[in-house]
């Protein structure tokens, strides 16, 4: 007989195979174990909704989202996209900070950033954030020098000793710039350098001078010198 | 042959869809198309009443209260829960030894046994099933699908990830080891 032949008698006879059926107890058994289960998996399911799933999940991700983008801003520089990010957490910051002695810690260290801000952008050619960067640094000083003018006038003894720390930070930055002068030969970047000398020094003489008579508007209305630098400055923080 | 109900098809996803949204009575629905086919599809890889009782209970546990995950394969109903019997046929010979694993796909006739000489009507189911089971695990997965449980090959194909002429080439090569699995069981 041809193997085909064979082969289709054989596939016949399989089919004509009495198909074992699972007893009755079986089946019922089985039924309730999978009703018992699939009740538990939709009370389970129940718990955590689907869309409760998604808000949770978007919450996570922008989160996730915030925290990356404030951590890489942390160190971005003005060519940064992340950099307003950092401007706006300075601000924060600033509106967080109080009493006078804090303030002037707070507009010295913004100072002192905005000095490693210029010198990166000269690093790299970009005069012009080079330029916003001393400028934000002078009106960083400026506020400093308004915090303590206006601190005198509460406690002459404090007010004088701040007026010694912004001298000293003064005379760090002064001597930094010098040094940048000293680098740069684009005539743009040395006239930038050199004012941001001459303010610095401008600020050290309205940190000496009496609070009611400097005429500045930008001192604190109220004569308590707690004026928040991230407002009277006009460039709290540099914009490109 | 007594059928085994109405045959696995694509027209599931109705009821599937009411599972999803709580419907015993689509539970049951499914259940009763599936237990027994599932049930069927085991005992004939395992030959034990218990053992097959058990695991088609796991199978259709498995499948109804993964449906999540059905949605993501890409296949219909009928092919996702016989894969899920067939791991679970897997497992547990994993676990406690499959009795015999030997192809005879190769294996040459035997000279004393003339093929034409098997009386394949006068064979019973006990030898057939038993001569299945000394087949090689896809071996023994066509033959059962294909003709214990009477599904095209088309479906066999989806179930076990193959072209459907990969199916039916299995197919005849599965039918040859086994008429000489049953040459030998009548030598011996």
């Amino acid at each position: 007989m041809p193997e085909v032949e064979r082969l289709e008698r054989l596939a016949e006879r399989l089919r004509a195979v009495e198909p074992y059926v699972p007893p009755p107890g079986a089946k019922i058994r089985g039924w309730n174990l999978v009703l018992a289960a699939v009740e538990q998996s939709n009370t389970a399911r129940l718990r955590v909704h689907p869309i409760r799933r998604l808000v949770l999940a978007t919450l996570a991700a922008a989160v996730l989202l915030v925290a990356g983008a404030v951590a890489a801003s942390a160190d971005s520089l003005p060519d940064s996209v992340f950099y307003p990010i950092k401007g706006v957490l300075e601000n924060t910051r600033g509106a967080l900070t109080f009493g006078a002695s804090d303030r002037l810690a707070y507009h010295l260290d913004l100072a002192r950033t905005r000095l490693t801000e210029a010198q990166a952008m000269f690093a790299r050619h970009r005069v012009d954030l080079a330029d916003q960067a001393l400028s934000a640094l002078d009106d960083q000083l400026n506020d400093a020098a308004l915090v303590i003018q206006a601190e005198k006038q509460n406690d002459p003894t404090v007010g004088a000793a701040m007026e010694n720390r912004l001298r000293q930070a003064i005379a760090t930055h002064d001597a930094q710039l010098a040094g940048l002068q000293g680098q740069v030969t684009n005539p743009t970047a040395l006239n930038a350098i050199m004012q941001a000398r001459d303010r610095a020094a401008q600020a050290l003489q309205t940190a000496g001078k009496n609070g009611k008579s400097n005429g500045n508007p930008g001192a604190s209305p109220n004569g308590t010198g707690q004026g928040n630098g991230a407002e009277n400055s006009p460039r709290p923080t540099p914009k490109h | 042959m007594r059928p085994l109900g109405k045959a696995a098809s694509d027209d599931d996803r109705p009821l599937i869809e009411r599972v999803r949204k709580g419907d015993q009575d689509a539970v049951r629905a499914l259940y009763e198309r599936y237990f027994d086919r599932i049930y069927n599809y085991v005992y004939a890889r395992l030959g034990r009443a218990q053992d097959a009782e058990d695991l088609a209970i796991d199978t259709m546990t498995r499948g109804l209260t993964r449906l999540d995950l059905f949605q993501d394969q890409g296949v219909a109903f009928s092919s996702w829960i016989y894969r899920i019997a067939h791991n679970a046929t897997i497992d547990h010979y994993r676990r406690h030894g499959k009795v015999v694993l030997v192809s005879l796909e190769h294996a040459p006739a035997l000279e004393s046994a003339d093929p034409s000489e098997l009386a394949v009507e006068q064979l019973s189911n006990a030898d057939l099933h038993a001569a299945i089971r000394d087949l090689t695990d896809e071996q023994q997965q066509v033959l059962i699908l294909r003709f214990f449980q009477d599904l095209t090959a088309a479906q066999v194909a989806s179930i076990m990830g193959k072209s459907v002429g990969a199916v039916q080439a299995l197919q005849h090569r599965a039918l040859g080891s086994l008429e000489r699995a049953l040459q030998g069981r009548a030598v011996n």
